[in-house]
């Protein structure tokens, strides 16, 4: 007897991917902190920047990434080595945001069957926005250093883990 | 030693840049496969190519088999660093010539590790 295909990752293995990419990129001084909201809230904030990538072929489904612009800037401050307060340009934020989400990506995507091809990223600034037949089957609300993050999991058919 | 970077993200290329110029590379960075090709083409050869898989353009599979193809580069080192983690894309440019993989995110010691063991770095006293 075989075992059944997955067909979504769990929470525990987008938060451990989420943890680990975040630690190296950012360092661990100041990890992502879990938050409490309930299923469905939007993620509301003045400024947000959004990205995503889709993987096709043995597993089908999307992983974005919503992040505050005080988060975004952070992130790509210290990608650039550059001093906390500089000023970066959009087109840096939505590079950095961007390889942020393709790590994200690329790490799920190892979790799932295969083989599969990871879209390039697509990034915006504004809240994330998903289609009628993405159905949620992760999500990590977490904060740092006091502002929100959200990493979501969709695929068309799983079954949802929070 | 000289080191090309090709990745799409300029916030990663600086992230390897930093790395490799702490282990004494020059640096020299492309966009995607296309123009470090042309950068090879044009430019002094680099000891060792650290390359991303999916780019605009031309992705790092057909930039190694590109520089796989062309003798006067066999002596490139050619090292892939991306999130492309499946087995049989490991295997896949192995084959065509990668002679190292990084999956990121990585930290800086993974990349100065395999430069040594690549030879190109000089080991711990």
């Amino acid at each position: 007897m075989t075992a059944p295909a997955l067909t979504a990752p769990s929470y525990d293995d987008v938060r451990a991917v989420t943890d680990e990419v975040w630690t190296t990129l950012l360092g661990e001084a100041a990890p992502l902190i879990d938050r409490l909201v309930p299923v469905g809230t939007p993620f509301d904030s003045v400024g947000v920047w959004s990205a995503a990538v889709t993987v096709s072929g043995g597993w089908e489904g999307s992983v974005t990434v919503e992040l505050t612009t005080y988060v975004a800037g952070a992130l790509t401050t210290t990608m650039l080595d550059l001093p906390h307060d500089a000023e970066v340009s959009d087109a840096d934020v939505a590079d950095a945001v961007g390889e942020l989400v393709n790590m994200l990506g690329g790490n799920v995507k190892s979790l799932m069957p295969g083989p599969s091809v990871l879209s390039l990223p697509s990034v915006a600034a504004g809240r994330a926005a998903f289609s009628s037949d993405a159905r949620e089957v992760a999500r990590v609300e977490a904060t740092w250093d006091g502002e929100p993050v959200r990493v979501t999991v969709h695929n068309s058919t799983g079954e949802t883990h929070r | 030693m000289k080191a090309l970077i090709i990745d799409d993200s300029r916030a990663m290329r600086s992230i390897l840049r930093r790395i490799v110029t702490s282990l004494d590379f020059e640096t020299d960075e492309a966009g995607h496969g296309q123009e470090a090709l042309e950068r090879m083409e044009s430019g002094p050869v680099p000891d060792v190519c650290l390359v991303d898989w999916n780019m605009p353009v031309m992705d790092g599979y057909t930039f190694i088999t590109k520089v796989r193809a062309n003798p006067d580069w066999r002596n490139v080192t050619l090292m892939m660093v991306t999130t492309e983690s499946e087995q049989q894309q490991i295997v896949r440019a192995l084959a065509a010539g990668a002679h190292e993989y990084v999956i990121k995110p990585f930290t800086p010691d993974a990349i100065a590790e395999k430069l040594e063991m690549l030879g190109l770095v000089g080991g711990a006293a």
